[in-house]
Parts: C-alpha cells; structure tokens; sequence
C-alpha cells in the first residue's frame, strides 16, 4: 500500500509538470492550428531563468531572502522569459507563415528549436545546472500522509499546478479574452468575421502558453535537480503526446493527458520495469487511442465534403 | 539560399570542409612541415630554437548534442594542451577541431576528413566506443598509421580491432571486477545494479553483476535510459534489504538526482558510482566512487596545470585529463620525432607514441601503452565522498 | 479538351508557365522546356562528375546526401502525396538498415548474399509499413502522427534493449555496442566496398528510383493519392479504396526506406542504436519540406541543401561567410534601396567608433583582447571592439540584447527600422567576432536553425515547391 501510494504522489508531480507544458501545446493547436516544436525550448529557458534569479539571489545555501520569496520571484523570472521567447517565436518564425500549408512551420519550429538550443549552450555551457533544492527546502520538510512521507516541493508543485489549471479554466470560460481564444479555435474566420482580433488572440494564446511552461521548468528544476540546454526536447515530446492523447485542442484533454501519462510512467516503471518504460507507456496510450481515436475530450472533427 | 552554399562552398575549400584549421586566436594556414636541420639538440623543453617542427593534430568529440556537457570540457582540455604546449616548446602545431554529437554516422564522416587532410598526425576521440568503432573503420580501411588516442572509450577489446588506437583510460576490465572486489570486501549481500543503456554502461553492469553473483550476491538489475530525468518510481523499487546501489552512469547530474530521491524515499542504500559519476554534480556524502585517476588536485605537478586550466575556462568534469594527457603523448611524440631529424608524419609519429614511457602524468601515474594500444599501468581508485564534497581515497 | 486521356492539369501547364516572372524566368522557361528525362540524365551526369573533383570524405558526404535524398523520397511518397503524418518513418530506415546488418554479418552468424539479401529486408520492410498503416484506419491526422511516432521509439528501445525484453531472446541486435563487419553490397562478384563504388550505386539506384517515382506518380495510384491527400471523404465517396492506398503509400516507403538502411549500413560498416534517433527524422522532414513538398526533383535540391550546409558550416571560413553574407542580404532585403545600405554600414562602423572610444576612455586598454585572423581581414579592426578578459560575459549580453533588436527591427517601420537596425547589426558582428566565431561546432547548430527558419519564412512552400492553399 505504501508503495503505490508513493507511487501515486510520484505519478501527480510528473503529471502535473507534464500536464502545464502540454496546454501550451494544445491551445496553441487549438488556436493556429499547428504544433510549435520549439514549446520544449521555452520551457527550459523559463528554467534557466529561475536558475539564474536564484544566482542573483545568492544561490541555494545563501539566500539574502526568505525561501518563499526566493521561488515566487524564479517563478515570475521564468514566466517572463518564456513569455517574451515564446512572443518571439511567434512574432518571427510563425506569423509569416500563418497562410503557408501545414507543415512549413514545423520545419520552422524545428529551426528555431536548434536555434534556441545552441544558443542555450553558448550562454550557459554544457554543464548541467542545479537549484539543489534539498538544501533550499530540506527534504524532511512535508507532510506525512498515512505510510509515506512527501517532500514538501512535491507539494509545492501540484498545488502550484492545480491552481494554475484552475485559473485558466475559470479565464477560458469566464473572461472576454478567453471567450474570443476558443470563439478563434472553434472557428478562426468566423471569429474575424465578428470582430476578434485574431493576431492579438494569437499573442494571448502564446504568453499564456509559454508562461505555463515556464513555471514548468521552474518547477522541474525544484523537484529534479538537473537542467540543461536539451531537456526540453524529452520533455516536450512527452507532453505533445499528452496534448494528443487528451485529445488536442482541448483544455481540459491537456490536463487529463498530462497526469495520464504522469501515472503511467510512475506506476509502469514501478511494477512493470524501468527499462522499456518509454515503451509501455506509449503503448498503452496508442492502444487507447485506437479506442478514441479523437484523444479522451477531443472533438471529432465534422468532415464536410 | 542554395546558391548561397554553393558559392561558399565553391569559394571554401573544395573538399567537404574540415580541412582548414584554427587554433583559438592564432593564424588560419598551415604550412607543409620542413625537415630540421639541427644536429645536436638538447631535450630539456624551452631550451629549443623555434625550428620548423609542424604538424596538426585533430580532435573529435560530442561538442554539442546529448553529452555536450562531455564534449566541451574534452575540447577545452585539448585547446589547453595545445596552448600550453605550444608556448613550452615553441613550436607551432595546429587542431582541427571536430564535433560528432554523439553519433556514429559523423565520426565516420570526421575520420575520413582527418585522413583526407595530409597535414594531420593524429587525433584525439572519439569519445564513445561505438564512435571508435565508425571512426576505426575507416582509419583502418583508409590509413592504419594514423594514431587516433580516445580519451574515455573504455570498452575492452576494441583497442586489440584497430591498429592505430590508443587509450589514456583504463578498461572495464579493470574496473569492473575492481568495483565488485571492493562490494564483497564491504560486505554486500543484496545489490541493485542500474544501467543507463548505453555501452559503457551495460558493459560495467554486466561485468560486475557476473563478478558478485558468482560470489553469491544478490543482484537486482535494472535498466533507465538516459533522457529519464524522474527516477522516483525505479527508486521505490529498490527493496529495503538493498546494501548498494552501484549506478554505472554516464551523466552524473542524474545520479545526484537519483540519490536525492533516494533520501526522499528514506532508502538508506549506499550509492556507488562509477567513474562517469566522478563530478562536481554528484555529491551525495557517503557515496563511493571509482576513478581511473587519484584525485589531480592533490598531486603536486598536476594542481598547477589543473590551476591554469580552471582560471581560463572555470568548469571542469572528470572527463577532462584524460584529454590533455593523450594530447601531450601526442605532441611529445610528434617533438620526439623532430628531433631526430625527421619530418613527421603519421608513420613515424605512431611509432614514437608506441614508445611512450612518461614517469608522470597528469593523472598521476606512469603513461605508457601494450602492444595493443591500452593503458599498461591503468587502476582504478575508489573514493568516498564526504559531507563537504571532498574525496577521500579508500582503496 | 482536345485530347482524350489527357489531365487538363497537365495540358495547360503551359501557359502557367508563362506567369513566371523576375529575372529567373527565362532560365526557367528554358528548363521547363527540357524533358523530364533529360533533366534527369542531365542531373545524374553532373553528380557523377562530383567523386572526380572532391576528396574521399567529400564522397563520404556525397553519400550521405544521396542516402537522405532517398529517404526523402520515400517519405514524400506518404506525406507529399498521401497526405498522410508518418513520424515513424525512421524506424523503417533503422529496421532495413539491422536487418541487413543481422543477415550481412557475423551476428547470427550469416552471410547472405546481396542478391538474396536485399529482396528479403526490402520486402520485409515493406510488410512492416503495411502493418503500420493499420491503425491508419482510425485514426488521422496527428493522432496517426503520434502513433508512428511511438513506433519509432519502440525501435530505437528495442533494438538497444534486446536481450533484455521478457523472455531473455539471444542478442541480435547487439544492444548499444550495435553490428560491426558489416559486407558491402556485393553483386557478381563485383563488391562495393570503396566510397566511390558506393555513391555511383547510389547514383544508379536513385536514379531508378526516381523514373520510378515519376511513373508512379502519373498513374492512377499517384492521382488516387493525390485525391486521398486533398480529401478523404470526398475520395472515400468516389470509391476510391482509401485504405488499400494508405497501405500501399506506407509499404512503398518503408520499402525504399528499407533499402537505403541496408546502403547504409553497408558504407558504415556496422550499425548502432543511436543512428536511428529522431533527430535524424528531423532531417529528412527539414529536407523534404525545404524542398518542397510533393515535388521530385524539390524534394533531392531540400537533401543536398540539408545534408551539405551543416558539413559546410563545420569549416569556419564558410560559417564566417555564410554569417555576413546573411546579413548584407537581410539587409537588402529589409531596407531595399541601396544607398540606404550604404548609410546603415557607415551608420554601424561610426557607431563601432564611438562605443569603442567610450569603452577605452572608461576602461582603458586593458580590456582589449586579441582579433581573430579571420578573412575578412582588416575591414573590422579599429571599429569592432574585441574583448579580452571580459569576452565571454559580454558577448552573452550583447547575444540577448541583439535577439531584443532584431524583434526591435521587425516591428518598426520606416525611420525607427533604420535606427533600430545599427545597433542591432553592430552586436550581431560583436558576438559573432567574440563569441560565434570562436566556438564553430556551437555555431554550426546556431546557424543552420537560423537557416532554417528563415528559408521557411522566405519561401514557405519550399525551394522547389507549389504553393498551396489549405481549405479548411
């Protein structure tokens, strides 16, 4: 029983990181129509940029600010850098591409991802990075619920992120910008035709998205530990199987494909084997799909003729 | 754009590329390597006149890709040698530097480059043994007098396949039964062994795992891949019974990951690294880890080089010295050579790398090489890692 | 129409080929004129040419090139013109590739020879296309993405894993030391066992490969692809059997995937794991689509510009060229008069002047470091400011506040653009001079996703392409 519920706790905090990284994804499918590939890119910026707030403030075992305020000031370091990356790629690599046929900006988000890359290695070398968060916030710290004891981090994370879901949730469907983000996913011209703004959604989608990410790395980094300039590539292509399998395009698929997969790999790893991991997780999301080929909340898309 | 490569390509070299080379700051020509005339020269360095001893020496490493973190400190080590060499002796040998991202396909396409450019002697990589693989063939097929030195493949038997090869480390045959020893010495009955899928590490798990179970030792054996950067499930998995944990690993950050899981999960298993895990990312006091060389900061002749090293380029991993010591066996070859009076090239440069007989490394044992290429004199030291991060030797 | 049994598609090509305009047309009016077969032998005769003039490693990436020219082929057969997402398309490459190298080797051990051995993998992999394009049947779009995206994972894990998969299979992959000894191609005796021997292979092969393709595509299955790619409904109501079509266009291309794998394999003499990665996936993509989708003769230029530019890019002259040339283009480009060019050059080196006498009256001269020899010789002393200690610091900042000026100049107009743009080409040399050019391996990834993205947002339909209209 201890085992699994470690197991579960281990599932949510993966799930959740991979849950906010892959709404980037999907409202960003849901809106343009097209998979950035550089989202992993912004997302290990927006760690880096926590990384170096955290350097400022005088490094993990010398802080000259109280522990709370140290991560709430990386968190909004790491949402600002995305968000201005993920602004810029869209600024640049996607808007002149809005009319081109579907595949062209893949090869330019694949482009900027290897831009993004080396440029990641020439500012910050090769080297792994840590925030060394059991020194930060020591690992005895938490709670202990029932058998296990959870780090006090872990609990950082989900909380963070479930909050976060909820106010997105809540923005999407209470708010006028996020009435006119899915009036432009469900129909872009229609949407023109009203009167939205579509090059204005387009930006929102995009900060919102890369801000998400950002906290995302922030957040791998606390629980992890190791960040450096290719982990957005792994990261990334979790996630966008996340946004897939919840079904794309949709919010609330992003979410459920995100702790999908989180407890998946948790529970695979631990009672089936580590070793072909990737695998049996993929697996059991493909045979899904076959059974809902839309993703869990995905639209069937109507086909007119 | 095309027309654009086609022009720099045209106005380039007419060969693939490679074939220019650069040294940080210095000129951008190579110069065909003038036979010496000198009769008698003394052989303490720096008493030499600046003669016309010229050669150029390559470099292939994983610069950029998965283990750029490897590659950047190899080729910083090797532009240190260069320099420091250089200045010593004067002369003026050239690199040419080549980034393989970890992959095969392009070790191969580098080789052949260094083959094709007549100025060069001699390399130093690639890194991974299946790079070696890619590049020896085609050494072998193409020029088996080229010397090609790999600072860290450590799978046996490869140097034995290719005749140019070298190494500057010791082999898993080394520290494979070298780890195991040390295990049963500290008493182990029931052990977890987790490789990360790549072939040096299969290849240590492997050999320890034979080693302890025939010494009746349970062995759990698991396997994570390296883009795996949450271990706390396989973590959950190590029984409570387990003695160590030995993590033959290539990237060390994950293995302090690994270990500040493990304390999450009170799994009170002692780690034991191997020589992958020798870095400033893993820390994890009470850890053992095994190192093919004593720790350079404390032997004297190499605190000064690795002082020198760390105020140009500030970081430094453990893959690092092996580089600069299979470099310098290279230059004082290509020197040695020069002073009998002979132009060097690849034939006679191999040969003197065959007599390396260095007292002094600057990894603090004695270099020189078996006839297939290997270390003669190579161990493995095991250290313990201490609460302040330092090491201290245990065997 | 005037004549039966002829598209009226193809009919009136001529007169869209009127509407060429620019300075290019009557070059590529001249072209069009030329028959498809000659251009082909026209091509095929150059690229012959090309072992006699370069080194053996420039054969070796002549090589490489051909091989992704095939495997860009094939894949344009189920992306360009089934109109099907397959990101799965390596594993096909890595399994015609082992299993050559499993048969070819002392693995098992056997030695097959070539004429038995190369039917068998490619009629293997074609079967394992077949089978892929089951789940085809459900699911499309990116959902069948994300399926071949996992069978290319698969692979990879297993062929590294094999030995440990339940039921402790003898090893035939290898694991991660993968294959080696691999025999060349051998035929009548004949062994292709030099570079030279393989790329005329290659050649020779690619250029069946290619007739081969341009049959294919005018036949029925070509429209009927065409048809399936521009509407499955509508085509699924024409009777079209769209499920044997997307069979058939995932077999053809693991079949041709298939074979370049065991060409592979053969010049590499082994095979590994990691040579299967979905990074290289990620070329052959880049290839056919900055090639042009669904367009042979795109789809082999978008190969030998992406195989080439990174092995260019290697040579730090030619980075250094491609650099400044990029960015006197760009700058015609944005600008468009060239007096103004002009005036932004001296507007850069003035500024240059300025800022480096403000940093030597502030610093003095101790901050200076030594110029790199590059060939561009002595145009960037006395204005560009070459750090010495300091460098690396510096230049990172100035890398983030020219990323900030090049968004700067993108977003004005006029004047301000003018004005935004010195500083911004100022740090861009800065950088490369202190930073870029000293480190080519780094740069060499730097430019080539530049590259990229700008040939994208030049020319999104790719160098040899058509454009097209997406109807939603």
């Amino acid at each position: 029983m201890e085992f699994f519920l470690q197991q579960t706790v281990n599932g949510l905090t993966l799930g959740s990181v991979y849950a906010l990284i892959a709404l980037g994804y999907t409202m960003v499918y849901g809106v343009l129509k097209f998979l950035n590939f550089a989202h992993g890119e912004v997302y290990m910026f927006g760690a880096f940029a926590g990384y170096g707030v955290l350097t400022v403030l005088g490094g993990p075992s010398a802080l000259v600010v109280p522990v709370w305020l140290a991560i709430t000031l990386m968190f909004v370091a790491a949402m600002t850098v995305a968000t201005g990356i993920g602004v810029g790629l869209e600024r640049f690599a996607y808007r002149p591409l809005r009319r081109a046929s579907r595949l062209a900006p893949l090869i330019s988000a694949i482009g900027a991802s290897f831009f993004l890359q080396a440029a990641a290695l020439l500012l910050f070398t090769a080297n792994s990075r840590s925030y060394d968060a059991p020194t930060l916030i020591p690992i005895e710290s938490g709670v202990t619920v029932g058998p296990i004891d959870i780090w006090a981090v872990r609990i950082l994370v989900i909380i963070t992120a479930v909050i976060l879901m909820i106010l997105l949730t809540l923005w999407v469907n209470r708010s006028r910008a996020g009435k006119a983000v899915r009036a432009v996913s469900f129909d872009t011209e229609a949407a023109a035709m009203m009167g939205v703004d579509v090059d204005r959604v387009i930006v929102i989608t995009f900060i919102i998205g890369s801000a998400l990410a950002g906290v995302g790395g922030v957040m791998v980094g606390l629980v992890f530990g190791r960040i450096f300039h290719l982990m957005g590539f792994i990261a990334g292509l979790k996630a966008f199987t996340a946004a897939v399998v919840g079904g794309i395009g949709s919010i609330p698929g992003a979410m459920l494909g995100g702790l999908l997969i989180g407890f998946a790999e948790a529970y695979t790893t631990s009672y089936i084997s580590s070793t072909f991991q990737n695998l049996i997780v993929f697996g059991l999301l493909i045979v899904f799909l076959l059974v809902r080929p839309h993703g869990f909340l995905g639209r069937p898309d109507l086909a007119k003729v | 754009m095309l027309a654009l490569s086609l022009v720099v390509a045209a106005c380039g070299d007419d060969t693939g590329g490679g074939d220019t080379t650069t040294t940080a700051g210095a000129t951008d020509t190579t110069q065909d390597a003038t036979p010496t005339t000198e009769g008698d020269v003394t052989t303490t360095e720096g008493a030499q006149p600046v003669d016309t001893c010229e050669a150029t020496v390559g470099f292939i490493g994983p610069v950029t890709g998965p283990v750029a973190f490897i590659g950047e400190v190899q080729l910083n080590w090797f532009n240190y040698a260069l320099d420091t060499f250089n200045e010593q002796s004067g002369y003026d040998f050239q690199m040419v530097e080549g980034d393989n991202q970890f992959d095969t396909a392009q070790s191969a396409t580098l080789a052949q480059q260094f083959l094709d450019n007549a100025d060069m002697v001699a390399a130093v990589g690639p890194a991974g043994s299946d790079q070696v693989d890619a590049a020896g063939a085609v050494y072998e097929a193409g020029d088996p007098n080229f010397t090609f030195i790999s600072p860290s493949s450590t799978r046996s038997g490869i140097t034995a396949q290719y005749t140019g090869m070298f190494r500057t480390v010791p082999t898993d045959d080394d520290q494979g039964p070298t780890t195991a020893d040390f295990l049963l010495a500290e008493g182990a009955q029931n052990v977890f062994i987790i490789d990360d899928q790549s072939s040096y590490s299969v290849g240590l798990a492997d050999s320890v795992e034979d080693n302890l179970g025939a010494a009746d030792v349970t062995v759990n054996r698991e396997s994570v891949s390296q883009d795996v950067t949450d271990f706390s499930a396989l973590v959950g998995t190590i029984p409570d019974e387990a003695d160590f944990v030995y993590l033959p690993w290539q990237v060390a950050a994950n293995g302090q990951i690994f270990a500040n899981q493990m304390a999450e999960q009170g799994k009170e298993a002692v780690i034991f690294g191997s020589d992958g895990m020798d870095s400033e990312d893993f820390t994890q006091a009470g850890s053992y880890i095994a190192a093919f060389a004593p720790d350079i900061a404390a032997i004297e002749g190499s605190q000064t080089v690795l002082e020198g090293y760390l105020e140009q380029y500030e970081e430094t991993n453990t893959f690092g010295p092996p580089v600069y010591a299979a470099a310098m066996v290279i230059f004082e070859a290509i020197d040695r050579v020069c002073q009998t009076g002979q132009t060097p090239d690849r034939a006679n440069v191999q040969a003197e790398v065959r007599n390396t007989d260095q007292a002094e490394s600057i990894l603090g044992s004695p270099i020189s090489f078996t006839e297939d290429g290997d270390l003669a004199e190579g161990r493995f030291f095991i250290f313990q890692i201490q609460e302040d991060g330092s090491k201290t030797l245990v065997q | 129409m005037s004549q039966i049994g002829v598209d009226r598609w193809v009919e009136e090509s001529e007169s869209r080929q009127q509407q060429y305009s620019g300075w290019t047309a009557p070059a590529r009016r001249a072209f069009d004129k030329v028959r498809p077969g000659w251009r082909l032998a026209l091509f095929l005769g150059l690229a012959a040419l090309y072992p006699l003039l370069v080194s053996p490693s420039g054969v070796r990436i002549g090589i490489t090139v051909l091989i992704l020219a095939m495997l860009a082929l094939g894949l344009n057969i189920v992306v360009g013109w089934a109109g099907l997402l397959d990101l799965g398309y390596v594993a096909f490459y890595g399994f015609g590739a082992y299993f050559y190298a499993i048969v070819s080797s002392d693995q098992l051990p056997a030695h097959w020879p070539t004429w038995v051995a190369i039917p068998v993998v490619v009629a293997a992999t074609a079967l394992l296309g077949a089978l892929l394009s089951l789940p085809s049947r459900r699911l499309v779009g990116d959902y069948l993405a994300i399926m071949t995206l996992f069978f290319a994972q698969v692979f990879v894990e297993v062929v590294r894993n094999f030995s440990r998969l339940p039921g402790e299979p003898t090893d035939i992959t290898g694991g991660p030391n993968g294959i080696t000894g691999v025999d060349p191609w051998t035929v009548f005796g004949f062994s292709f066992n030099t570079f030279n021997r393989n790329f005329y292979l290659l050649l020779g092969l690619l250029g069946l490969l290619i007739v081969g393709l341009y049959r294919l595509n005018d036949s029925r299955t070509g429209r009927a692809w065409r048809a399936l790619r521009e509407d499955t409904l509508a085509a699924e109501h024409m009777t079209t059997p769209v499920n044997r079509l997307k069979m058939l266009a995932f077999a053809v291309g693991a079949a041709i995937a298939g074979l370049s794998g065991t060409i592979f394999a053969a010049v590499q003499v082994g095979v590994f794991p990691n040579n299967f990665m979905l990074v290289f996936l990620i070329t052959v993509y880049a290839a056919l689509i900055l090639g042009g989708l669904g367009s042979i003769p795109g789809v082999v230029v978008g190969a030998i510009a992406v195989a080439f530019t990174p092995e260019i890019l290697r040579n730090p002259g030619a980075a250094g060229w491609l650099f400044y040339i990029g960015l006197l283009t760009l700058l015609l480009v944005t600008l468009r008069k060239r007096p103004m060019v002009a005036a932004v050059v001296a507007g850069v080196v003035a500024f240059g002047y300025l800022l480096r006498a403000a940093s030597l009256a502030i610093w003095g001269d101790t901050i200076l470091g030594v110029p790199n020899d590059t060939f561009t010789g002595g145009f960037l002393d006395g204005w560009l400011l070459i750090l010495g200690e300091h460098q690396d610091m510096a230049s990172n900042y100035a890398f983030v506040l020219a990323i900030v000026g090049v968004l700067g100049v993108i977003l004005t107009r006029g004047w301000w653009r003018v004005v935004a743009l010195i500083p911004t080409i100022y740090l861009a040399v800065f950088v490369w001079e202190n930073k870029l050019a000293l480190q080519p391996s780094i740069t060499r990834q730097l430019l080539f996703g530049g590259v990229l993205m700008v040939m994208m947002a030049v020319r999104p339909q790719g160098l040899l392409g058509t454009r097209r209209v997406e109807i939603t």
